[in-house]
């Protein structure tokens, strides 16, 4: 008969206690809380699916639909914007590594402090963007950015992307980076474009880096708190109150912790599928690695 | 003899770390910052308590005004609460409700030296549920240069409606100035700064029986004056808190808004008047009253100690030199608070208005309450309802929040 060798086992105790500690239990809490009344008061009781049925009855459906359109914009800019200054980077330049350090400041800046500088900048009074579109003669006066609902809500995707682009610019750098040289300098010597090239070579083979850059994107947008915090507090009128804004109200501001377990259970549902295609993703790209 | 010297110094080391463990600590969390000018006052006199309590050291923890209060009620929620700390008392009544705070026990004598309009912001079911910490009443700023500009001939300043209404209109019609600075942010004070002129105009939004009121005559009124008044604000007052708005008074960006006695601190060197909230058509002038309150949370382990540095702290002397620091207006009786006016004129305006003030309305869920009259201001504001229909919508919401 053969022995079972424990010790494999032991060693993995430390990480499943850890696991279970940090995460298998905060998450089975959130759930539970979920069913319940819980708040402030002491006492409280499972509800059922009460909560669930209340934030549908909420405007949730804006909500979702908002939160999608913010990451949808912000992430299609970042990767768009990443693209670019990725290519830039890449180019044959004198100083380019000097370019490429220069990128990093709205990555490596305190979130923080990076958006309390665009806070200011947004300011109609007193901001710069204001001030130069004066100037410009494209607005008559002042213009307040963070009042109304369309230009706050594009004035949080415009911080989310230039504090997110650098990333994404490096991580596409990287992955342009791996392209073997031959190719180009074959397409090069039949004639081809600098656009062809970019088309039918660049773009191809870093077409997987920007499918995993792209969802990875999403799941760190969809979860964004601190820069619409600072900005909007998701205002104006909830014209930038995405899922995890709504739900920190609820749960923190109003002390409805069973109606923001909810809202946080719906937040793990959208992650999860997130999550879900970026490891078929991944696992895709495996096997074509190893085929 | 160097052997020795260490030997001296470890020991007198560890004498004073272990002297320093044995004090127990209390912890209270405080709104704002360190530097803020009433804090450092407020350590001296948390000193002053440690001195003639030398089991216990005080410890102060400084949090930003828009976090402090979710933080304390959040540890007091998860069972894990800090001794006190600083709290609007407008929460008071969800905390004691929750069982999460522990009333005072103050003699007649302590309760005669607070005005009875303070007083009702922090009892209620014949309790006592934090000590007035910061009291503000609010009265109007004007700016006395752009009134002149705008050609104004209003001597002490707006003091009704109709006079602000044309006051804003002439300022900005005739100066580089917006006339008048509403806020209109989604944050407390959009709601608080409106219900000062609500309170102005003889309404309410909850009744002595408990009923909501805001479908009321008088509350239409007092939107219709933020409609009226929507063309001669500050660009964009969506994106203004209060606190947004002191900057665009100095800088004489605005004519007028209105503010507590700390406005005074930020209006710069410009040349300004101070004057009562204007009356509405239905009233007079009024104000609301706000109080902060420090709150001493139950199940600490260190309640008693507690209760006795609050009650220290909040004691009339050290009270009133902690409203004159911060620029307060003064919560109890003494001799400072009744020479304040004499040695200042501006004072008067937030004094005066003290007996005639209204408290904060109070709804179990008060952000919810907050919401809804936030977005009935905005809604009228930025002309999407009428003031009929934005009251209406507010008093159906409202009346669901208070079932």
């Amino acid at each position: 008969m053969k022995k079972i060798d424990y010790f494999p086992y032991l060693l993995l105790i430390p990480a499943f206690a850890l696991t279970v500690t940090i995460v298998a239990w905060p998450l089975f809490e959130t759930f539970r809380l979920s069913f319940t009344n819980a708040s402030m008061r002491p006492s409280w009781k499972y509800v059922g699916i009460d909560n669930y049925v209340e934030i549908f009855e909420d405007d949730f459906w804006e909500v979702i639909r908002l939160t999608f359109l913010w990451m949808t914009c912000s992430v299609a800019l970042k990767i768009i914007c990443g693209t670019f200054g990725a290519v830039l980077l890449n180019a044959a330049i004198p100083g380019r590594a000097l370019f490429r350090v220069l990128i990093m400041p709205p990555w490596i800046v305190p979130i923080a402090v990076g958006v309390f500088i665009w806070a200011w900048m947004y300011n109609g009074q007193f901001g710069m963007i204001s001030g130069v579109m004066q100037r410009l003669g494209l607005i008559d006066g002042p213009l307040e950015f963070l009042a109304f609902g369309n230009t706050a809500f594009l004035a949080t995707v415009i911080t989310d992307v230039w504090i997110g682009t650098p990333m994404v610019a490096l991580y596409l750098l990287a992955a342009m980076q791996s392209i073997p040289t031959e190719l180009h300098e074959a397409a090069w010597t039949d004639g081809a474009s600098r656009f062809y090239r970019f088309r039918r070579i660049t773009l191809p083979l870093i077409a997987p880096a920007m499918a995993t850059m792209a969802l990875l994107s999403a799941i760190w947008t969809f979860n964004s708190f601190d820069i619409i915090w600072i900005l909007t507090e998701g205002g104006p009128r909830g014209s930038t109150t995405t899922m995890i804004i709504d739900t920190y109200k609820t749960a923190i501001s109003r002390f409805r912790y069973g109606e923001g377990a909810a809202r946080a259970v719906m937040i793990l549902i959208c992650l999860s599928a997130f999550a879900g295609v970026y490891l078929a993703l991944l696992s895709r790209l495996s096997k074509r690695g190893t085929a | 003899m160097k052997a020795k010297a260490l030997f001296l110094a470890t020991t007198a080391v560890l004498g004073f770390a272990s002297a320093a463990a044995a004090q127990t600590e209390i912890h209270l969390i405080n709104c704002g910052a360190a530097a803020d000018p009433q804090n450092p006052l407020q350590e001296e006199h948390a000193k002053a308590w440690e001195a003639e309590n030398p089991d216990y050291s005080v410890v102060f923890e400084y949090v930003p005004w828009g976090s402090c209060q979710e933080r304390a009620i959040t540890l007091a929620s998860a069972g894990d609460p800090v001794a006190a700390s600083y709290m609007g008392s407008r929460v008071l009544k969800q905390l004691a409700e929750s069982d999460l705070i522990i009333p005072f026990d103050l003699t007649e004598e302590e309760l005669g030296t607070y005005e009875d309009s303070v007083l009702s912001t922090v009892m209620f079911d014949g309790e006592v549920w934090g000590l007035p910490r910061a009291f503000s009443t609010k009265a109007l700023y004007w700016n006395k240069g752009l009134f002149e500009e705008a050609g104004l001939d209003m001597p002490d300043g707006p003091q009704t409606w109709e006079d602000v209404v044309t006051a804003a209109k002439a300022i900005t019609e005739n100066t580089d100035a917006a006339g008048i600075g509403l806020p209109a942010a989604d944050f407390d004070n959009t709601m608080h700064e409106w219900l000062n002129w609500l309170y102005s105009n003889g309404g309410e939004v909850i009744n002595a029986d408990g009923e909501i009121v805001f479908d009321s005559p008088e509350v239409v009124e007092t939107l219709q004056l933020y409609g009226d008044l929507a063309d001669y604000t500050e660009e964009g007052p969506l994106a203004y808190d209060r606190g947004k708005l002191e900057p665009l008074f100095a800088e004489e960006a605005i004519g007028m808004y209105t503010n507590g006695g700390w406005g005074r601190n930020t209006a710069g060197d410009i040349d300004y008047g101070i004057t009562l909230i204007p009356s509405g058509p239905s009233g007079d002038h009024g104000t609301l009253l706000i109080t902060d309150s420090l709150v001493v949370f139950k199940g600490s382990g260190v309640e008693e100690a507690t209760l006795d540095l609050i009650t220290y702290m909040t004691a009339p002397e050290q009270q009133s030199a902690f409203d004159i620091a911060g620029g307060w207006t003064p919560i109890r009786q003494t001799m400072d608070t009744e020479n304040l006016v004499a040695e200042d004129p501006s004072w008067e305006p937030f004094v005066i208005s003290v007996p005639t003030g209204g408290p904060e309305p109070l709804l179990y869920d008060y952000v919810a309450m907050q919401d809804v009259i936030n977005e009935a201001i905005q809604s009228v504001l930025t002309g999407e309802v009428s003031a009929e229909e934005a009251a209406a919508e507010a008093q159906s919401e409202l009346e669901d929040l208070n079932e």
